[in-house]
């Protein structure tokens, strides 16, 4: 395997790397893993076992109802705890074909998203507005869709490790749409 | 801070901005855009319409954030006192502000914005666009507000002396400390018809919304009589409300429905056409801070009645306007008095107000704001004292909590993680190179 242009760049809980593989120009974003986030699942976990547990151990019969709300209670508290903890995501340039863009958890699994190259038209770089924030994101604008697709679905990189990634999503666009019309145009020598 | 010269970077909130269409919505864009061209940097703050919630770019440059709060009543976000602090805070750092402006004494963000800029450390301006009365429950706690606001402010702006005056008195600031810069008029968009109208009949504009305090129920009044008086006279309604049906109800009882046409609510891209259409402009609002409508009207050539309240007797000269009590019997003697001096009036354009001037003045406000000593917490918790025994103590608790909420964002999200946005300023360069392109195609054609 070749690698090519290592580039590491550290913000907080973020790391940006950049390197080419076998012509294929990956950018990813290394998360760190919040041992706090960690210990509240596991607190979620028991609270939950513990809810489910209650009704049976208890030396006084509980009411069916009031069982069922506890054990209710314990699986919300557990899904509101809940960490599935993103190692990184990464974005894969496949010149001729599309974009990929993979999520690599803790636990081993990996969530893959492949967009075509005919399908994109554009990386936007966007200012989102919650309620009591605002930060960048990266997104694709994509052809017949009314929606953005979002690039880094589970995080929120500082835009100066999202510029890199959309300045390299921008000239391969461009190179791709150079490619096309240099093939297409009439009386062209090859 | 501000760093370049005397280059200001002003954030404007209020909850009161377009899509939302009035006369709040019309300042802030039109002083915003006179802003940019003076070479500031401007971003407004408002709430979410709908679904336009985000990031807006709209004409020169202007930012506006549309946080997604929805409003709760009367197009007014849900007042919270403190949930609004993290993103005002991450607004303000992102976006290097060094002055605040907030609009209009009824809009909660506006107060909220203000304080946690106060409690950051920032310079606040407050513009007050409307007057209040002193004594129903609904002016009290307003006022009360606004007391607590203006307890710790910089400087404040009124659009005219009747509204520094109502302001000062219901808020207990130092007069020293507001100051007056009237609103103005878009004279490209607002100018006379390029004909004269013929004087063989008169017609007669009315465009407001036809509501109790803008004076609906006296036009129900002076209409038919002013029909009965002057039989060459006709008058054209604009505008909508809940008043519609007793003007309506009139038309049909006096049978005036060939000498008073009902138009309903009138776009604002459409408000010239109306008024060219007409000789005099006839307003009888019963409370008016400034009233832009008259300035609307007078700069598209129309001599104007209405009635004396408010700041309204400040907007226009003598020549320009007749003012009449607010009862039918002195409106019906304004209208006659028009009619009298319309063969003698010139009704070509009069430089009369320019957001250019507002902006010029406004700039003079923020500067004085920028002049004022840095104060921290302790120094500045006396003066909510003030407010009253029981509430000064209370606005202190607030501004106490206040400060230490800020602490615990500083924690949370310090100011080193926010990153600032890029100045994006427009290349009219590039539209100046395409205009070229676009010549030398057409000449090689």
């Amino acid at each position: 395997m070749e690698q090519e242009g290592k580039g590491e760049v550290s913000s907080g809980i973020y790391t940006y790397n950049h390197h080419c593989d076998n012509g294929f120009d990956i950018h990813e974003i290394f998360v760190k893993r919040s041992r706090f986030r960690v210990l509240l699942s596991y607190i979620g976990m028991v609270f939950l076992l513990a809810s489910v547990s209650r009704p049976f151990l208890s030396e006084d019969k509980l009411s069916p109802g009031s069982s069922v709300w506890s054990i209710t209670f314990g699986i919300l508290v557990a899904k509101c705890l809940q960490y599935k903890p993103v190692k990184k995501e990464s974005v894969v340039i496949m010149p001729t074909f599309g974009v990929q863009l993979e999520i690599h958890f803790w636990s081993g699994r990996v969530h893959r998203r492949f967009v075509p190259l005919g399908k994109v038209l554009k990386p936007l770089l966007n200012e989102c507005v919650t309620p009591v924030t605002c930060y960048w994101s990266l997104s694709l604008l994509l052809c017949d869709e009314e929606e953005l697709m979002l690039v880094f679905q589970k995080s929120r990189p500082p835009v100066k490790m999202l510029v890199p990634v959309w300045k390299a999503l921008g000239k391969f666009l461009n190179s791709e749409c150079q490619t096309c019309s240099a093939v297409s145009e009439p009386g062209s020598q090859t | 801070m501000d760093g370049d010269g005397k280059r200001h970077r002003i954030l404007m909130v209020s909850d009161f901005f377009f899509p939302n269409f009035g006369g709040v919505e019309s300042h802030i864009y039109y002083l915003s855009q006179c802003l940019l061209k003076l070479g500031h940097k401007v971003v407004v703050m408002t709430h979410a319409y709908g679904s336009r919630s985000g990031v807006r770019y709209v004409t020169g440059g202007l930012k506006v954030y549309y946080v997604p709060w929805k409003p709760f009543l009367m197009q007014n976000t849900l007042p919270t006192l403190f949930l609004t602090f993290p993103i005002v805070r991450t607004i303000l750092i992102r976006e290097k502000i060094s002055v605040v402006h907030g609009h209009q004494a009824f809009s909660t963000l506006c107060h909220e914005a203000l304080m946690h800029a106060r409690t950051m450390g920032y310079k606040v301006v407050f513009t007050d666009h409307s007057l209040y009365g002193f004594a129903d429950a609904g002016s009290i706690h307003m006022n009360k507000v606004l007391q607590f606001t203006l307890a710790d402010f910089d400087q404040a702006i009124c659009v005219s002396h009747t509204s520094k005056e109502n302001t000062v008195l219901r808020s207990g600031i130092s007069p020293q400390k507001v100051f007056m810069v009237p609103n103005a008029v878009d004279t490209a968009m607002f100018t006379p018809s390029p004909e004269r109208l013929s004087c063989d009949e008169i017609v007669i504009v009315v465009i407001s919304r036809l509501v109790y305090r803008k004076g609906a129920d006296l036009l129900v009044e002076v209409i038919p009589e002013v029909c009965r008086l002057f039989p060459k006279v006709r008058f054209i309604v604009g505008g909508d409300g809940p008043k519609r049906v007793r003007l309506e109800e009139m038309r049909e009882k006096f049978s005036l429905q060939d000498r008073v046409e009902m138009l309903g609510a009138v776009p604002h891209a459409q408000v010239r056409s109306v008024l060219i259409s007409g000789h005099i402009f006839l307003n009888s609002s019963l409370t008016e801070a400034f009233c832009i409508a008259i300035l609307e009207a007078a700069s598209c050539g129309l001599l104007t009645v209405s009635t004396r309240v408010g700041g309204v007797p400040e907007v226009l000269p003598d020549d320009m306007i007749v003012l009449a009590q607010p009862a039918p019997e002195d409106m019906v003697r304004a209208v006659k008095k028009a009619i009298d001096m319309l063969p003698g009036i010139d009704p070509q354009m009069k430089k009369l107000y320019s957001w250019d001037d507002v902006a010029k003045r406004t700039e003079i406000v923020y500067d004085r704001a920028m002049q004022s000593s840095k104060t921290d917490l302790l120094e500045r918790l006396p003066r909510y004292l003030t407010c009253g025994a029981w509430a000064g103590k209370l606005f202190c608790l607030v501004m106490i909590i206040n400060y230490l909420l800020w602490c615990l964002l500083e924690y949370l999200q310090p100011t080193e993680g926010i990153e600032e946005v890029p100045d994006i300023r427009l290349v009219y360069a590039h539209l100046e190179s395409v205009n070229d392109m676009c010549r030398i195609q057409s000449e090689g054609n």
